[in-house]
């Protein structure tokens, strides 16, 4: 516990330090930058870049600024916004209930799916079901987010009207982005999961269930799936705290003001609390769900629960 | 501007929008019925507000479109004259002091009186901002207050005949004394408009009712919805499946789909926008007037209008939009002349040592397309030009200190006021602030410095046309194209009138059907 909060500590600080850098790397000025979010204008003259600065300690040593951030974050609050002034907590909490819901769904999806799908595809490896189930899997781990967004989008909304184009209002409008999102995930745990099944089927605890007297569907839930699941806890942590920033194109494409989009913008337009707000957020969900996965992980591991030791 | 940066996934998103909607159904248009006083409009809007609805800042431009925030002013785009709003009238009492006489009994939604010291507190706030308005700031506007309840008298640092317009402005809206917390601007309830802001989803939209106590009568709508998409396929698709009822700045490449729907009318008029490629005027090789004009006449506008812009915008004859009163109607679109111009480059005695740079910039995503063309057809002349992409902000440090070669850019003429004064004196004269031709040309601001003091607005604009045919007779830079302000909007609507410059969408007569 000791070492998962260290560690939480030390990933916020690099992270957060990383996302504080990119204004001093990148070419232009920052201030302008914030100047341009806050209006279409030519080029700002310089006495309003200058008061626009001193208005927020812009134009202090670095390690002066991070150093302030850092006092303030100790504290519990994680500043202020350079573009509209407002806490940096009033966007980012509302952004990663968002995430929070969109990637969680996703990852629900994706789990149940890849479930079924991976026990179909290993219990019939190499016949047919087992061939289809690896070529869509195959396939959709292929096909990008943009590319097939707007071509749900055009068959659910826009065809058949079943569906919402964008918008984060409703549980309908939801079902395009979320299953967007889980296509990947499906994708990669689906393999996973037949690889980890098809392991278990072999093994010789299985074996030893069938000749005890189980049928084939008692020893498949009873031994089999809790074995065959142990590789797809591991990935499903992973894929959680890609999903927590890493959704900004399903978020734009779907106008749904999510974390991924928040930190994106807020990078590109040099408001720099909010972008370290977002990803110091985003990396506690990360290492909180990862912990969370684990315990998952070890629960589910019918070899710790027996008390075998591994290696 | 941002999504201009996700360019690349959005521009495909798009056109994978178009393409396959190519193949959609086209229902018969509504017969013509009355508007239901109970209908909601749903606008989805290309800018999000993002600064806690500073009036100072372009979120103005959103309380403004949703029917809230008014101004003493306003510029009418049909009739191209500024009219009584908030004010009734206006008089300007001295060479500096203009004094607006206030609409009389206009309530906030809130209840308050609208007197002139509320209208002063307003003025003033926007006044006092760090980052101050482009046409309300401590340059433009020296002081405000209330000569009596319904009297403002403004006071210009200079003799400013263009101050109503800086007064129509939606940086110069005013708010209820109650919209000025100590935590930012609280718009709900606060504005004198036909709509009143009621609820906000944090980054999605704004929900509005009806102000039944409108001082201009009224309102057909029940209320409406401004939400914010800045995605512009997801704007299109919008209208389309009818979720929203308007749909703003359409991107080019949904344009043929939407048009191809009879359910949907797609509005166009020129935008104040022109697509530039921009010259630097102070350094080799493009000092040397003969080499500008070769660059112009080697480029063909017609074309790169029809290709790259999808029929979404017109080329250009100079460096205004041929519909604005201002331009000169004698001036026609620059012909190719492909042997012209190669006299002109030998004749200058050019010798390209290095490829020259077009610098593309990355938050508008067809400039590299557009660089791409001209760097062909500069061949064409014995110009070689390689294109880099660069976000605006990684370009302008260098652009702004003569060090580039041509940089594609676009810029709004009318951006701080409904005239073009403020881009003419920026962008143009010797000690400009955003020249960023770094062109200079003393006759050029002889007459922009007449334009700024004449009252005549017959005689301003002249003076206007006169400047622009300087620069088009120098050469300044290459207007490329015009780009045209886009709307879809939804056979239910009724009375929408489209505003070129994106200031009004909800307004008290917008009605809609059941």
């Amino acid at each position: 516990m000791v070492r998962r909060v260290l560690g939480l500590g030390a990933s916020v600080l690099l992270s957060s330090f990383v996302v504080f850098l990119v204004p001093f790397v990148s070419p232009g000025d920052p201030v302008r930058s914030l100047l341009r979010a806050r209006m279409d204008i030519g080029a700002a003259d310089e006495a309003t870049v200058q008061a626009y600065a001193e208005q927020f300690g812009l134009h202090d040593p670095m390690l002066v600024q991070f150093g302030r951030w850092l006092g303030r974050f100790a504290t519990g609050d994680m500043g202020i916004s350079h573009i509209s002034g407002t806490p940096v907590a009033d966007q980012v909490l509302p952004a990663i209930g968002v995430t929070l819901s969109l990637a969680g769904s996703a990852l629900l999806v994706a789990i149940v799916a890849s479930i079924l799908l991976g026990v179909a595809s290993a219990t019939r490896a190499g016949q047919w079901p087992d061939r289809l189930i690896t070529s869509i899997t195959h396939a959709l781990i292929a096909i990008p987010e943009y590319a097939l967004a707007p071509l749900l989008v055009l068959l659910f909304a826009v065809r058949f009207s079943l569906l919402p184009s964008a918008g984060f209002d409703s549980p309908a409008s939801l079902v395009l982005p979320v299953f967007i999102l889980a296509l990947r995930p499906i994708s990669f745990f689906t393999v996973a999961v037949r690889s980890g099944v098809c392991q278990a089927l072999d093994s010789e605890h299985v074996l030893a269930a069938r000749a005890r007297g189980l049928s084939s569907t008692q020893a498949l839930v009873r031994h089999v799936v809790p074995h065959g699941l142990l590789p797809l806890w591991t990935m499903v942590g992973v894929w959680f705290a890609g999903l927590l920033g890493g959704s900004v194109i399903v978020e734009v494409i779907f106008a749904i003001p999510g974390m991924g989009r928040l930190i994106f913008d807020s990078i590109v337009d040099a408001d720099i609390p909010v972008a370290q707000g977002g990803v110091v957020v985003v990396v506690a969900c990360a290492v909180v769900v990862t912990g969370i996965v684990d315990l998952v992980h070890k629960i589910s591991d019918p070899n710790v629960r027996i008390g075998v030791r591994h290696g | 501007m941002k999504l201009g940066r996700l360019s690349a996934a959005a521009g495909f998103a798009a056109l994978a929008l178009a393409l396959a909607a190519c193949s959609s159904t086209s229902a018969s248009s509504a017969p013509e019925k009355a508007a239901d006083p109970e209908a909601r409009v749903v606008v989805a809007n290309f800018r999000a507000p993002v600064s806690n609805w500073a009036l100072e800042s372009d979120d103005a431009y959103v309380l403004s479109i949703a029917g809230c925030l008014e101004t003493l002013a306003k510029y009418d785009q049909g009739t191209k004259t500024v009219e009584p709003m908030l004010a009734t009238s206006w008089k300007q009492s001295s060479d500096t002091e203009w004094d607006f006489e206030l609409r009389k009994n206009v309530e906030f939604q809130d209840g308050t009186i609208m007197d002139a010291k509320a209208v002063a507190a307003s003025l003033n706030h926007v006044l006092k901002a760090t980052a101050p308005a482009r046409a309300v700031n401590p340059k433009t506007i020296k002081k405000v207050e209330a000569l009596d309840a319904d009297t403002v008298r403004v006071t210009t640092p200079g003799a400013d005949p263009l101050l109503p317009y800086r007064m129509a402005s939606v940086n110069a809206g005013v708010l209820s004394p109650a919209a000025y917390t100590g935590k930012g601007i609280d718009p709900m309830h606060h504005c004198t408009g036909p709509f009143a802001p009621v609820s906000e989803k944090a980054g999605q939209s704004l929900t509005l009712d009806r102000n039944e106590n409108y001082w201009d009568g009224e309102v057909k709508l029940a209320g409406g919805e401004i939400r914010y998409i800045t995605e512009g396929a997801t704007r299109a698709t919008q209208v389309q499946t009818v979720e929203a009822d308007i749909s703003m700045s359409i991107p080019a490449t949904s344009l043929a789909t939407l048009e191809a729907d009879d359910k949907i009318s797609v509005l166009k008029a020129d935008s104040p926008r022109t697509s530039t490629l921009y010259l630097n005027n102070s350094r080799a090789p493009f000092d040397n007037p003969e080499l500008r004009k070769a660059a112009t006449m080697a480029l063909d506008l017609p074309a790169m209008a029809a290709s790259i812009y999808e029929g979404a915008a017109q080329p250009a004859t100079g460096p205004f939009a041929p519909s604005e009163p201002w331009a000169n109607p004698d001036l026609a679109v620059p012909q190719v002349n492909l042997v012209e111009a190669k006299k002109l480059v030998e004749a200058s005695g050019y010798k390209q040592e290095k490829p020259l740079e077009i610098i593309a910039i990355t938050e508008r995503a067809e400039f590299a397309g557009v660089g791409a063309i001209i760097q062909e057809q500069f061949k064409q002349i014995g110009l070689q030009a390689n294109v880099v992409t660069k976000s605006y902000g990684a370009a302008e440090p260098d652009v702004l200190a003569g060090k580039y070669d041509m940089i594609l850019s676009q810029r709004n003429r009318m951006i701080d006021i409904a005239d073009p004064i403020g881009f003419l004196q920026s962008d143009y004269t010797c000690e400009g602030g955003y020249n960023l031709s770094h062109y200079c040309n003393e006759d050029y601001d002889k007459l922009v410095g007449q334009a700024l003091v004449e009252k005549d607005e017959t005689k301003r604009h002249d003076l206007y046309r006169k400047a622009g045919d300087i620069l088009a007779e120098d050469a300044a830079n290459v207007w490329l194209v015009n780009e045209q302000a886009i709307d879809a909007v939804g056979a239910k609507v009724q009375g929408y009138v489209q505003d070129p410059l994106t200031r009004y969408v909800l307004t008290k007569d917008l009605a809609k059907t059941s």
